[in-house]
């Protein structure tokens, strides 16, 4: 930009705020397309530093990164309608409900709909890969898992059974990180595969 | 990528997602970095520092934020943010090199632009602006800041038509001129030929208004 210096002393007035653009130079920042000028290891880099401001802050980053409880947190924060988000994602109603309670497999879910996703909430392909995986875990371990929450459920005393129905929901997201059998990992991997390639010729 | 609504993102910092620190990122960093280099001049490297200076503060201060009239209200906050690191980044430059130095190679071109006089009285502006944030770092009570120095500058912008005073502002921070036309009703083909009338006027005000400033 060519800049003299009475442009130098205006910009030193807006820095100072001593003059504004009523909101003019906001708006412009927003419309220009920004060029990519970082590298992908530059981006990665702030992003953990970022990320260890969170944790520090007394936030844990990637506590919540399963397919459902994402879907559930965005829905309720924007005040979305189940319809409109399963007609977003290509979905029936009952499916879309199913994935948001993380009772449907995501390998049971189209690579289409699951695409739709990705573009919807802007998410990168690692991040997204991940929250599938953990789903996948979170699903595969349920059915194993249906005895556990009858040992807690069996409870009588109301208050204690609803304390106990927690602890057995958690102790079934801390399973969502072990491994799944090889059989289901290239399942899996097909299918994020799939989906993958489907992003990159749209 | 489509570009995703600032209350999911905020709504993401907020409660610890990781994927609004991605989020984040892939929203501002290229965007600020432009600015800070292209509009305000800040070396690559600084710049690459300053933006992830304003994304640190954007997270850590997130609990901080409220949304009151719009989504955009993000965003603007985000550019509050940003102006204040850009603005302590230049003091801070001032005070080790000097902001005058830079405009030392192209002096002699804008002198055919303004007049020895006129071209004096901006170089006084920022001498003693550079005076008074010296001042302000040596000494915390100092009460005289060294944005009042800047007085002068925004009593001469006051004698200007509204749509003149919009003009100048947008300008210098490279706002296209299309949506400047868009705000004061005048056409980009207009606005592009009297930009330069109007800083002219805006020079012979402020030498008019200040004689102080004129060298003796």
């Amino acid at each position: 930009m060519n800049q003299d210096i009475l442009d130098f002393l205006l910009q030193l007035g807006y820095l100072e705020g001593r003059i504004t653009t009523h909101g003019l130079y906001e708006k412009s920042v927003l419309r220009k397309q920004p060029k990519a000028v970082t590298s992908l290891a530059a981006k990665r880099t702030l992003v953990q530093r970022l990320e260890a401001a969170l944790a520090s802050a007394g936030k844990e980053p990637g506590a919540v990164l399963t397919v459902g409880l994402y879907l559930r947190s965005v829905r309720q924060e924007q005040s979305l309608d189940v319809r409109e988000l399963s007609t977003r994602l290509g979905l029936s109603a009952n499916h879309y409900k199913l994935v948001e309670r993380d009772r449907l497999s995501p390998l049971k879910v189209p690579a289409d709909s699951w695409q739709k996703f990705i573009r919807l909430f802007s998410l990168p392909f690692e991040v997204f890969e991940e929250m599938v995986r953990r789903t996948h875990r979170l699903v595969y371990f349920r059915a194993s898992f249906q005895t556990t929450l009858a040992r807690y459920d069996g409870r009588k005393s109301k208050t204690k059974r609803s304390v106990t129905l927690e602890q057995a929901a958690e102790e079934l997201y801390a399973r969502a990180h072990l491994p799944v059998p090889p059989e289901e990992e290239i399942k899996l991997h097909l299918l994020l595969n799939n989906i993958a390639r489907g992003l990159k010729q749209t | 990528m489509a570009r995703i609504p600032n209350r999911q993102l905020v709504h993401e910092l907020k409660s610890g997602h990781r994927l609004g620190c991605t989020h984040l990122v892939e929203l501002y960093q290229d965007r600020l970095l432009g600015e800070a280099k292209r509009t305000f001049s800040v070396p690559h490297l600084d710049a690459e520092e300053l933006v992830g200076d304003v994304l640190l503060t954007v997270v850590t201060k997130i609990d901080t934020f409220e949304f009151l009239r719009s989504d955009g209200d993000f965003h603007y906050w985000v550019m509050t943010i940003f102006r204040n690191k850009v603005r302590d980044y230049k003091r801070q430059r001032l005070i080790t090199e000097g902001l005058f130095e830079s405009f030392q190679e192209t002096a002699l071109e804008e002198e055919e632009t303004y007049s020895s006089t006129e071209y004096e009285v901006m170089k006084s502006i920022l001498r003693q602006y550079e005076a008074a944030v010296r001042r302000d770092s040596e000494d915390d009570d100092d009460t005289e800041h060294g944005s009042s120095k800047l007085q002068a500058l925004v009593e001469a912008l006051d004698q200007l038509e509204p749509w003149e005073r919009v003009l100048l502002r947008c300008r210098a921070l490279d706002v296209p001129y299309e949506e400047i036309s868009r705000y004061t009703g005048k056409s980009a083909r207009i606005l592009k030929v009297y930009h330069a009338r109007v800083k002219k006027k805006l020079v012979r005000i402020l030498s008019e208004r200040h004689p102080e400033l004129k060298p003796v």
